[in-house]
């Protein structure tokens, strides 16, 4: 549940171009703590380029980004480390690291993070495995697991630190129906049992409507929509269409 | 009629449509040969702009810990002793050619007893770190750019930096410590496999006895002459590191930009040995 203090995610003004081609043009935003918002709009509109400004990995061409307190835009790589340990980033396709098992995926963040023994680190991963559904799955190769199955890694691994506030990047996509209101369920169940902040990036309509307090919609490099979902159905014009088309009526 | 200074085809006198469409042709292929040769000369130096600043950014890391040993065993076991017959197949028929070809010209001389000391000087001076340097460092550039760029445009590396993980550290440093203790091995593999290759030669072919050969090798080689072919590796091996890990990691666009930056790195790893060697063998004469 959202409180009323500062803001854990502050942006202002973000702009961000590549090139001559401009992806955000002036974006702004605030998550309050325990909120869950997600960040709708078509393909290509830069919803992933936003999310990669949250932890640092893109860095913006004008505006600012605080989170936690801490000024991400103007930070250099070595300064973010310490934040990246809070805020974790679950990538599209998993991003696993291919020549490493399931099992050291899950505990590459506690080996580079921690201090903790492995002993510890192999119980934490037998931990974080089964709260993902996939127990006994620490010797496999990334190669050998289904896209479903990356994707409840990728969120083991980005739960193995804890972290504040949790970037989601098109969590179904590339996924049956099925797997993805699977995958939706537990990032609910996850966002319920850790209280951690949540941006979630998606096109799947079915995502906003069952994560969503707020939604934020992005056209054209600026967000022309924030409210719930249900708001966004009734509107007319671009969000409206968008939202109904992906099969939510209010 | 005054000459016109706006872009286009110009008007000539007695000139019909067809001589101005030719001069339309020209001018635009003007323009895109000067387009293209900025738009290369641009990309070059934005690329060796690219390998300076990762080079600033590795050499620090290079020498302070933490060290990963596993992953730098790893690497060296990959790279340098999966390397091992490549090198010395290569240097042994070097080699042989070499000595072959030394006996030809210098017995016009009367001088084919002197082979010993040319393949000798030949190989530990400048063919056995060189030759090295071009076989190994597109076997390896290629395998480090074909690596980290997969790595690169699956996300795997922004993960690592999400995770509080610093790629240089974890994917480059690793690599280029194992190509700066690999390549100088390989060198001296080479050289003795070469010295090797012109010692079948010399006995086989001309007569001479393995000892009036190997004392003849050794009688004009001096330590200083093995420390520049190993000096000249160590040089080497920097530079197939620093390029292969940047065309990795600047790869974009998938599995054709995997493809292209990996043929790129074969194309600069190769002109950058040839270029070092010019420079380093000038210093080296100098010392």
């Amino acid at each position: 549940m959202s409180d009323a203090g500062a803001p854990v995610v502050e942006v202002r003004e973000l702009a961000k171009s590549f090139g001559a081609h401009t992806v955000l043009e002036s974006v702004s935003m605030e998550l309050r703590r325990g909120e869950t918002v997600v960040v709708l709009g078509g393909s290509g509109e830069g919803k992933s380029v936003f999310l990669k400004h949250i932890n640092g990995l893109l860095r913006p061409d004008h505006g600012t980004v605080t989170v936690l307190g801490f000024a991400v835009s103007g930070a250099d790589e070595d300064d973010l480390v310490g934040l990246r340990r809070r805020v974790s980033y679950i990538f599209q396709h998993g991003a696993l690291f291919d020549s490493l098992t399931v099992g050291e995926n899950v505990a590459f963040p506690m080996r580079e993070n921690t201090a903790l023994d492995d002993d510890e680190i192999a119980g934490r991963v037998a931990s974080l495995l089964e709260r993902v559904g996939l127990s006994g799955t620490e010797s496999l190769a990334p190669a050998e697991l289904s896209g479903g199955m990356r994707k409840r890694v990728a969120l083991a691994r980005g739960l193995a630190l804890e972290p504040e506030v949790i970037l989601y990047d098109e969590p179904t996509a590339g996924l049956d129906p099925v797997t993805g209101l699977a995958i939706t369920a537990l990032i609910g169940e996850v966002t319920r049992a850790t209280a951690a902040t949540s941006l979630v990036v998606t096109h799947d309509i079915a995502v906003a409507a069952k994560l969503a307090e707020r939604i934020a919609f992005l056209s054209r490099g600026r967000f022309v929509f924030t409210g719930t979902v249900a708001e966004a159905a009734r509107e007319e014009g671009e969000v409206g269409r968008f939202v109904r088309a992906g099969g939510f009526h209010a | 009629m005054p000459p016109s200074y706006t872009r286009g085809p110009r008007a000539t006198p007695g000139g019909g449509p067809a001589r101005a469409a030719r001069g339309s042709g020209c001018y635009h292929l003007r323009v895109s040969v000067f387009g293209r040769l900025y738009d290369l000369t641009w990309r070059r130096l934005r690329h060796l702009g690219g390998v300076t600043l990762l080079g600033r950014g590795v050499t620090g890391r290079l020498v302070t810990p933490p060290f990963d040993v596993r992953e730098i065993v790893r690497q060296l076991e990959a790279m340098g002793v999966r390397s091992t017959n490549l090198a010395s197949v290569i240097a042994l028929f070097t080699g042989m050619v070499l000595a072959l070809q030394t006996a030809y010209t210098l017995a016009a001389f009367g001088a084919k007893l002197y082979i010993g000391e040319v393949v000798g000087m030949s190989l530990v001076r400048e063919l056995g770190p060189v030759l090295t340097a071009l076989m190994v460092g597109g076997r390896v550039g290629s395998g480090i750019t074909a690596e980290l760029g997969s790595m690169t445009v699956s996300e795997q590396v922004e993960a690592m930096r999400s995770l509080g993980a610093d790629p240089l550290r974890k994917l480059v440093v690793p690599r280029m410590w194992a190509l700066l203790i690999g390549l100088p091995l390989l060198v001296v593999l080479a050289d003795v496999a070469g010295i090797i290759g012109g010692l079948f030669i010399s006995t086989w072919e001309l007569g001479l006895t393995p000892g009036f050969y190997f004392s003849h090798v050794l009688r004009l080689l001096h330590f200083g002459d093995f420390l520049s072919g190993i000096g000249k590796s160590v040089f080497f091996a920097f530079a197939i590191g620093l390029i292969a890990s940047y065309n990795g990691l600047s790869a974009t666009g998938g599995a054709d930009g995997v493809g292209k930056a990996t043929t790129d790195t074969v194309v600069a790893v190769s002109i950058a040995v040839l270029v070092l060697d010019f420079f380093l063998t000038k210093l080296f004469l100098v010392l």
